[in-house]
């Protein structure tokens, strides 16, 4: 009999609820992740499994608000030109190195040159005083991206690449095929549960304590007690074109129905976007929402007749592909003629943009970057970011978030990770004996 | 066109007309054949076409049969319209049984997966909504939209409970190249798929036989080309041409060789009786043909010489008649000619008979008179027989380059006295000459008597005074002398008569004068022509060999 994945889900949710109510954490063990993707990211930001090596100055918090991480106090002068940081005492590298202005300097520096060209770092003990000729009033956001994470480059050995201060180390590090680590015993926050995690590819059947579930395999069968873990929806795949007109883009963007590739193609693990910023990061994203309006579609197309055009997606990237499908599909219905081809640079390009951080601005801006296009998001004034984000739409055509999904055994316990969270948090969690 | 021509062309033509018939009959015969064997062939092929399609569309048949009864398809009709997980189904389905086409499809038409076409989820297909046994229908030809256009297959439809409504299981295979591929067929037979009407083209000389493929509703989705080859047709024709090319070729070098062997057979008597007949042309009557056969050629030969030797006679005969006639001719102007001077002699001699019985002053006077009178007379006879004596004496003539030019204004030079004597009608004198006349090879001295006889005769001829016009030209290898006067002018019958000697128009005239220039003119190889209408003048042409 056939269990609708929404089933599968709720009711994962509820045992994990379950186990982790009624078991105590645990320290000692080790745990393996294997992961179906083509490569083993090494930074930690790139996937909602978050197994953190090193670490920000400040973190964003749920509310929106700054958090602390490495720095202890912040000031800053009234333009906004100069921040002076206080970093936490007592923090080490994994190396034993201490933390201080001069040994995070370098990375925080060629993390901000990225936005500021003329930022300069001026360290002193604990502090660090950073400086620039215009003013930089999104500072603590910009730092508490995975991007200003501090670490130092260890290039005298290549299997331990960096070397940052977070709650693991890398103790191997196998480009492309394994990473391992262990706990980080000084770690200023407290030591985490688990004494090692390797994390490796899926080679045929996942036997690991937590494993990915990519598309196709939702409703593979699982050992029993398997709990499944979603993630909040923090992928946009959308559609960009180089050259197209707006109204061209307008036309397709009309056509195209996402429901049903949310829901039948997406296998119910993403949501119809209709924006690039999704609704839990942005509470408004819902503005966007609307219908396909094919006539309307069709009369934009008869005044532009538009030459065939091509639709570029990701080499065996099943999903990625059948969507282009589905997009040319729904296209042809309007008179648009899209061939979808891989690889080649196209007229129009399917696009997947990881999230990287909760900050809608910092995200928002992020998305300009890639695509190649700059937005200006006031501080603290919404309506600039919901401005920002209609302003891209002229752009870009989203068409789906998804959501990242990971099964995760009985023994493995995490504290910290609910259901549809941003992340799921290694640091946080223990295995049973 | 000579009769060795004609003979070798007509065996020619011959030999190549038989050799064109014979190649075209077998060429016919050889196209028959294969016409017949084609039919054959195709018709074997379209059978073997149709046993494949019942073949398959059965396996198609029980495979769809064996989906709908899949475990899948069973869990989806009973969790049905829950279906959006079993969106990839169909591919794994068709994956199972080996199907090109596999669509699992709503109570509603509506699409829930789709192995062709992944994408098409969602989609309609309106035609299953036709309330239609599909068990008993079994399979049918149907187009397929395809992400990449459209295919042509075998399909079958089978339905499975869902709740209160219909699942639909579509698939089966395709219909194509590598479908027609796999029926056997014979060497230089081809099978293709066209499902573009009215774009059927024959590859070099092929024959195509067309089949029609219908679908449900009887609508034209494809027609199948059978082709067949007719590569060795051509070959055998263009080999067959060739041959009677060959033959015909040989046919020609043997017509070639026999027209002339036959040629020579035949023609050999006829040149030996066509040298004869010139021989006999140019006055040598004694000449005789060789009668070498008893044939139709031999009796031309024996009738010939019969022929010749009647002329022969006949020549010899008008020769007699004719030399009588001129003596008698000779002997009637000769006695005319001495009769006219003899009567006044004899006058003469009368008065002085009769004088001398008169006083001796009269007879003085008479005698004085009548020996001037003798005396006149009888240089009268002289000159009348040493015209007669010119005539007889033409020498051969002494060749030499002359410029008639030049003998031409001594001419006139010589009658300038003539020509303007007081007391007489003035004649004027023009001269048209070639500047560029160049010499001739003639006897200056008979070409200058021959022209003076024309010019004394145009002025004979003018009486009353008028115009005479000489006139040299070159033209044809030719050397032409004009002689014109404007005088009476002749009539066709003085003109056919002119040239015979003693023929005269004038009153006290021999009619050896034109005589005289026709005998120069022949002994000089050259010809003289006159032309004349009475009122209108003469003018007479002589030609010479430049």
């Amino acid at each position: 009999m056939k269990r609708p994945a929404w089933a599968w889900l709720a009711l994962s949710s509820l045992a994990f609820a379950t186990a982790h109510a009624a078991t105590r954490p645990h320290y000692g063990g080790s745990l393996t992740v294997e992961l179906h993707a083509g490569s083993i990211p090494i930074d930690s930001a790139a996937s909602a499994l978050s197994i953190p090596i090193t670490e920000t100055l400040v973190r964003l918090n749920a509310r929106g608000g700054v958090d602390p991480i490495l720095c202890v106090a912040w000031q800053h002068d009234p333009d906004f030109k100069r921040w002076r940081f206080s970093l936490r005492p007592k923090v080490t590298f994994h190396d034993g190195e201490p933390l201080t202005g001069a040994t995070a300097a370098p990375s925080l520096l060629a993390a901000l040159k990225k936005k500021y060209s003329d930022v300069s770092i001026q360290t002193g003990g604990q502090a660090i005083v950073i400086q620039s000729g215009s003013a930089m009033p999104e500072l603590l956001s910009d730092l508490a991206a995975p991007d200003s994470a501090v670490f130092r480059k260890n290039e005298a050995n290549p299997r331990i690449p960096l070397i940052g201060t977070g709650p693991f180390r890398i103790t191997a590090w196998e480009p492309g095929r394994r990473l391992s680590l262990a706990a980080f015993d000084d770690y200023w926050n407290g030591r985490p549960y688990l004494d090692s995690v390797t994390v490796g590819l899926v080679a045929g059947q996942a036997h690991a304590d937590i494993f990915d579930i990519p598309y196709g395999l939702t409703r593979r069968a699982f050992p029993e007690g398997t709990s499944i873990w979603t993630s909040a929806p923090r992928t946009l795949v959308a559609i960009t074109a180089a050259n197209a007109p707006p109204a061209l883009l307008q036309a397709l963007a009309l056509v195209i129905d996402r429901p049903p590739i949310a829901n039948v193609l997406a296998q119910q693990r993403g949501d119809a976007a209709f924006s690039l910023l999704p609704q839990w990061l942005t509470g408004y994203a819902f503005l966007f929402q609307s219908t396909p309006d094919l006539e309307h579609a069709k009369q934009l197309v008869s005044q532009l007749r538009p030459a065939p055009m091509t639709l570029s997606y990701p080499a065996n990237d099943v999903f990625l592909r059948t969507l282009a499908e589905r997009v040319a599909l729904n296209a042809r219905d309007a008179g648009i003629m899209i061939q979808p081809t891989p690889n080649a640079g196209g007229n129009l390009r399917l696009i997947e943009l990881q999230m990287q951080s909760t900050d809608p601005a910092t995200e928002l801006a992020s998305i300009a970057a890639t695509l190649g296009l700059s937005v200006h998001i006031e501080s603290g004034k919404p309506e600039t970011l919901y401005q920002a984000e209609r302003s891209l739409l002229d752009r870009v055509i989203p068409l789906v978030h998804l959501r990242e999904i990971y099964a995760i055994v009985p023994r493995v316990h995490i504290e910290s990770s609910k259901p549809g969270s941003f992340a799921l948090h290694l640091e946080d969690a223990w295995v049973q004996p | 066109m000579s009769f060795r021509i004609k003979v070798f062309l007509s065996i020619a033509a011959t030999a190549m007309l038989s050799v064109w018939i014979v190649a075209a009959v077998v060429s016919a015969l050889v196209s028959d054949s294969f016409e017949r064997r084609d039919q054959q062939r195709t018709a074997a092929l379209v059978n073997q076409f149709q046993r494949e399609f019942d073949r398959r569309g059965a396996e198609a048949a029980r495979r769809i049969e064996a989906v709908a009864d899949s475990d899948a398809v069973q869990r989806l009709a009973l969790n049905f319209p829950d279906a959006s997980s079993y969106f990839t189904e169909a591919q794994t389905l068709a994956q199972e049984q080996s199907l090109d086409f596999l669509e699992l499809v709503g109570p509603d038409q509506t699409i829930i997966s789709s192995a062709e076409w992944p994408a098409r989820f969602g989609y309609k297909e309106d035609w299953l909504a036709q309330p239609v046994d599909w068990k008993s229908q079994g399979v049918f030809l149907k187009r397929e939209a395809l992400a990449d256009g459209e295919a042509l297959g075998l399909i079958t439809v089978r339905t499975v409970k869902a709740g209160d409504g219909t699942l639909y299981v579509v698939g089966g295979w395709r219909l194509d190249q590598q479908f027609l591929d796999s029926l056997p067929g014979a060497e230089g037979m081809r099978v293709r798929l066209s499902q573009q009407p009215g774009q059927i083209t024959p590859v070099n000389s092929d024959t195509i036989t067309t089949l029609p493929l219908h679908g449900r509703d009887n609508q034209l989705l494809a027609t199948l080309l059978i082709e067949n080859s007719r590569a060795d047709l051509v070959a055998l024709k263009k080999y067959i041409r060739g041959t009677a090319a060959v033959v015909g070729a040989i046919g020609v070098l043997l017509g070639l060789v026999l027209s002339f062997w036959t040629a020579s057979r035949v023609t050999r008597p006829l040149r030996s009786l066509a040298s004869t007949v010139r021989e006999v042309s140019t006055g040598k009557w004694d000449t005789r043909a060789t009668v070498s056969s008893a044939d139709e050629i031999g009796q031309l030969a024996r009738d010939f010489n019969g022929m010749t030797e009647q002329l022969v006679e006949q020549r010899d005969r008008m020769i007699q008649a004719e030399r009588v006639a001129a003596w008698r001719e000779l002997a009637r102007r000769l006695a005319h000619e001495l009769k006219n001077p003899l009567f006044p002699l004899q006058i003469t001699i009368e008065n002085l008979q009769r004088a001398r019985d008169a006083s001796s002053e009269q007879f003085d006077e008479v005698f004085r008179e009548s020996t001037t009178t003798l005396l006149a007379e009888v240089g009268h006879l002289k000159t009348i027989i040493g015209r007669f004596s010119d005539f007889a004496k033409m020498p051969a003539p002494q060749l030499e380059p002359v410029d008639i030019n030049q003998i031409v204004r001594q001419i006139i030079q010589l009658f300038e006295a003539q020509l303007h004597a007081p007391g007489k009608p003035a004649v004027e004198t023009k001269l048209v000459l070639e500047k560029d006349l160049g010499p001739v090879s003639a006897d200056p001295e008979q070409l200058r008597r021959a022209l003076r006889n024309l010019v004394l005769n145009a002025l004979d001829a003018m009486p009353g005074g008028g115009q005479l016009t000489i006139r040299t030209s070159r033209s044809d290898g030719k050397v032409a002398v004009e002689v014109s006067d404007t005088g009476e002018g002749l009539t066709p019958e003085e003109c056919n008569r002119l040239f015979t000697p003693y023929y005269t128009t004038k009153q006290h005239g021999t009619g050896l004068g034109l005589a005289i220039v026709q005998s120069v003119v022949s002994d000089h190889k050259g010809t003289i022509t006159v032309h004349s209408e009475p009122g209108q003048g003469a003018t007479f042409r002589i030609e010479f060999q430049a």
